[in-house]
């Protein structure tokens, strides 16, 4: 922390000039050899703790049955596809889970959207009273306890039938899924600039169509995002399944957990339907990366 | 915020508010409202019932009344309490370290201008996966035969089964929640980071402030609301999640990991003590609200959107 460099110009300057302004005029970084060393160190052992678990289940899911057993960690081996073949041939066929996963995930992602889509706008605008109440009662049917709903659902669910079925699932994913989407929704809503909408009815669009063909398409990142995210926290549940789900409903992080078993556990098929469960989404989740922030924060702050 | 008087107004809007029914806003909010109305409050009358009833699943659901025993035995339960403490030492943890490691995180990313998307990207990937693969996975890295983590360990002098001691096994959990959440609050954190104002920084540059002094007094306070939201939504999620536990330790070994919603789990499904776990659930709804209430106070504080 020595000499200040007052900054005389501005923005980043082309790839490999000294220290630019904007550098100089960033308070933690004065260009002194030493911080900046220890600010790469730091984030190379950010990313080492982050990745090295990843990178290593990618890797152990192309080992053979000995080798990801083995005492001593190995880097070089003879790369298999067994773990893979093994995931839809044999006696762990991963299909029925697959579908399972799909079905329940994605419908309750569409219908969550959809639903948040038309109830976001609505809470955004309307100024009617206890607004306050209905928003607050959305937030915290979102925040609830997973093991306070499952509890009361579960004898809801065996009075209706719903135990161990495609619909159930949906329906609790819902629980979660839906405000999440409403409230998000509105958030986006209540971002855009309302002088669109108010031309759209000044030209002599009724509200639905100023909404459908001019708000709507405003908020197409909002709609993704939400989309996204309700996809993934149905697709990565565990604890709703682990009570609602049967044989006719299980889901892909249930097989996963039926591999842990008494006698052992096969770990190298286990890193197959681990590669194979996260990343369709973290390549969604990175696909809406400028809006994750507003996303995970449910709107309450936005990002870049 | 909303429309003002539209040239040809749609038929509801010319009519007196109220006396036709909802209004537009009204109308959209309606088909959500319906289906979250039964999802949300049938199971609240439901947990409050079952917590003043013992319930009774053989030959058919039945509710005997029970008063206040549940909740006599709630916070009578040394378990249940012992659980609390749990979680209160679990929540401590893991949101402080998530707090502070995602902090540091951001302040660094912040520093590097070449790189950051790609660094940024790389290092929100754990958020991603599925809580009982990072549990799946944490136990596979610390197996004592042939953990990765484990062999590491092993040469630095530590012997342990990670996962088979209590001290450890409460250590191992909390950092798989570490691992998977501080991103969240890495990339809340560069958000409020990328919105301090270029001039106060160029400003306390040429006060010519030491870096230590320009991070306490102006880089933190100018990011604090924006941290705040962040401690309150990453708490709100530590309460609610608990699959990472369940997959790796259950609970176990001798209790050192049973936080409450697993101990919930417990009574419930391995005991059907419905009417004792309605109970504890009802207490743990009630925190959660706590914190869903000091959420909305604070963007109500912030700004006019909701």
């Amino acid at each position: 922390m020595t000499a200040t460099r007052p900054p005389t110009t501005f923005g980043p300057g082309p790839a490999g000039r000294r220290p630019t302004a904007l550098e100089a005029a960033n308070p933690l970084d004065r260009g002194t050899l030493r911080t900046r060393l220890a600010n790469r160190l730091v984030l190379a052992v950010g990313l080492a703790w982050t990745l090295v678990p990843l990178l290593w289940m990618l890797l152990s899911s192309f080992k053979s049955k000995t080798e990801v057993t083995a005492p001593t960690p190995s880097l070089w081996f003879t790369p298999t596809l067994d773990n893979y073949v093994g995931l839809f041939s044999g006696a762990n066929n991963l299909t029925p889970y697959l579908v399972h996963s799909v079905l329940a995930a994605g419908l309750s992602a569409v219908l969550a959207t959809a639903l948040g889509a038309l109830a976001g706008y609505g809470l955004a605008h309307t100024r009617m009273r206890g607004k306050k109440h209905l928003s607050f009662w959305i937030i915290s049917t979102r925040m609830a306890p997973i093991a306070a709903v499952v509890l009361p659902l579960f004898l809801i669910f065996r009075g209706l039938g719903l135990i161990d079925s495609i619909a159930g699932l949906v329906l609790a994913y819902l629980t979660f899924d839906l405000p999440f989407a409403i409230w998000l929704m509105s958030a986006f809503f209540a971002d855009l600039p309302p002088a669109l909408e108010e031309s759209a009815l000044v030209e002599g669009a009724t509200r639905w169509q100023a909404y459908w063909h001019v708000v709507l398409p405003l908020t197409r990142s909002g709609l993704v995002t939400t989309f996204v995210l309700c996809l993934v926290f149905a697709w990565n549940d565990y604890a709703f399944a682990l009570v609602f789900s049967g044989p006719s409903s299980q889901t892909l992080p249930m097989a996963a957990s039926q591999l842990v078993t008494q006698t052992g556990i096969d770990w190298g098929q286990l890193c197959a339907i681990g590669v194979f469960v996260v990343v369709p989404m973290m390549l969604a989740g990175l696909a809406v990366r400028r809006w994750l922030v507003t996303g995970l924060t449910l709107g309450a702050v936005t990002g870049e | 915020m909303t429309t003002t008087a539209p040239v040809r107004p749609a038929p509801t809007d010319t009519a007196p508010l109220r006396r036709r029914g909802l209004r537009f806003e009204g109308r959209l909010l309606t088909p959500g409202v319906l289906l979250l109305a039964p999802l949300s409050l049938l199971p609240f009358g439901f947990i409050v019932v079952m917590s003043l009833s013992r319930v009774h699943l053989l030959g058919g659901v039945r509710f005997d009344f029970a008063g206040l025993t549940n909740w006599v035995r709630v916070f009578s339960d040394p378990d249940v309490g012992m659980a609390w403490l749990r979680s209160l030492a679990y929540f401590v943890l893991t949101v402080g370290l998530e707090m502070l490691l995602g902090v540091v995180f951001a302040l660094c990313l912040w520093r590097v201008l070449r790189g950051r998307n790609t660094a940024l990207s790389l290092l929100l990937l754990p958020m991603f996966v599925a809580p009982v693969f990072v549990g799946l996975l944490g136990r596979f890295l610390t197996d004592s035969t042939f953990g990765l983590y484990a062999w590491v360990l092993r040469h630095l002098g530590i012997e342990t089964d990670v996962l088979g001691s209590q001290g450890t096994a409460f250590a191992a959990v909390v950092l798989m929640d570490v691992w998977e959440w501080t991103p969240l609050i890495t990339m809340i954190a560069l958000a409020g980071l990328s919105s301090v104002p270029l001039a106060i920084r160029e400003a306390a540059a040429l006060d010519g402030t030491s870096g230590w002094q320009l991070l306490r007094y102006v880089v933190l306070p100018s990011i604090s609301s924006v941290l705040l939201v962040a401690l309150l939504i990453r708490s709100m999620d530590a309460i609610r999640y608990f699959d990472i536990i369940w997959v790796t330790t259950n609970g176990g070994p001798a209790d050192a990991t049973k936080i409450v919603p697993v101990r919930l789990y417990e009574v419930a499904f391995r005991f059907f003590d419905l009417g004792y776990a309605a109970a504890i659930g009802l207490l743990m709804l009630l925190v959660s609200i706590v914190v869903a209430r000091a959420f909305v106070r604070l963007l109500d504080r912030r700004g006019p959107a909701r």
